[in-house]
């Protein structure tokens, strides 16, 4: 499951839009250096961004 | 060091130590004994094979092929990032295709940080090009560029002629 599966999952409320470049309030990135998918930026309004704990919960 | 002017049948040849280094002919053209054109740093990487990301995620692309480098600025292997030697303005364009995203961009990275954006487009498509292309100046030590996607789709479409990445130095 990727990040983004695993954020959209927290907070089904976001979509696509939530993650749209230069509209969008969430930023994630992956530097193609074998870490992964993380969260760059976080700007969402009203949800908090989720911590690696909620994150790893994810199933 | 020597100089001398000498005349010739057609024309006259300007010599260095001894050895010609320059021609005129009786017309006045000049031709050079080796190429006036100084080397500036020009790089073309590109990436035959789809690369796999994760949807809505800034991923760099993976140009891991070079079709030239000629001053072996840009890593293929490990970063995929060009790092020029020569302090400057450089000329980029870039491009990946896409296959069926409601949303696709990408966008030229300098130092890591989104510094000027390519093409994109938030309808869905069936497989589409994205492009970019712009003036980035570089300190020629420790600045890089490189080339990030971002799309609703997980497959980047690459291919030799489709994905590219090419810069060249324009300006000191």
């Amino acid at each position: 499951m990727t990040l983004y599966e695993k954020i959209t999952t927290l907070y089904p409320s976001l979509t696509n839009e939530d993650f749209y470049p230069h509209t969008g309030t969430i930023m994630l990135q992956n530097d193609s250096d074998g870490r992964g998918d993380y969260i760059r930026e976080w700007n969402h309004p009203t949800l908090a961004q989720p911590t690696q704990e909620q994150l790893d919960g994810v199933q | 060091m020597t100089i001398a002017i000498k005349p010739t049948a057609s024309g006259s040849t300007i010599e260095q130590n001894g050895s010609t280094i320059l021609t005129v002919d009786g017309s006045g053209n000049i031709t050079p004994s080796n190429n006036l054109y100084p080397k500036v740093p020009a790089f073309r990487a590109y990436r035959n094979g789809n690369q796999t990301i994760s949807a809505n995620t800034w991923t760099k692309v993976i140009y891991d092929t070079e079709s030239l480098d000629n001053t072996s600025s840009y890593d293929h292997a490990t970063n995929y990032r060009f790092t020029p030697q020569v302090e400057g303005w450089y000329y980029f364009s870039y491009g990946i295709s896409s296959n069926g995203s409601t949303s696709s961009y990408v966008a030229l990275y300098k130092n890591g940080s989104n510094v000027q954006s390519g093409d994109g487009s938030s309808s869905g498509a069936t497989i589409f090009g994205r492009t970019g292309s712009g003036l980035v100046y570089l300190n020629g030590s420790t600045d890089y560029v490189e080339v990030y996607v971002n799309q609703s789709n997980t497959t980047v479409v690459c291919s030799t002629t489709n994905s590219y990445f090419t810069g060249f130095l324009v300006s000191v």
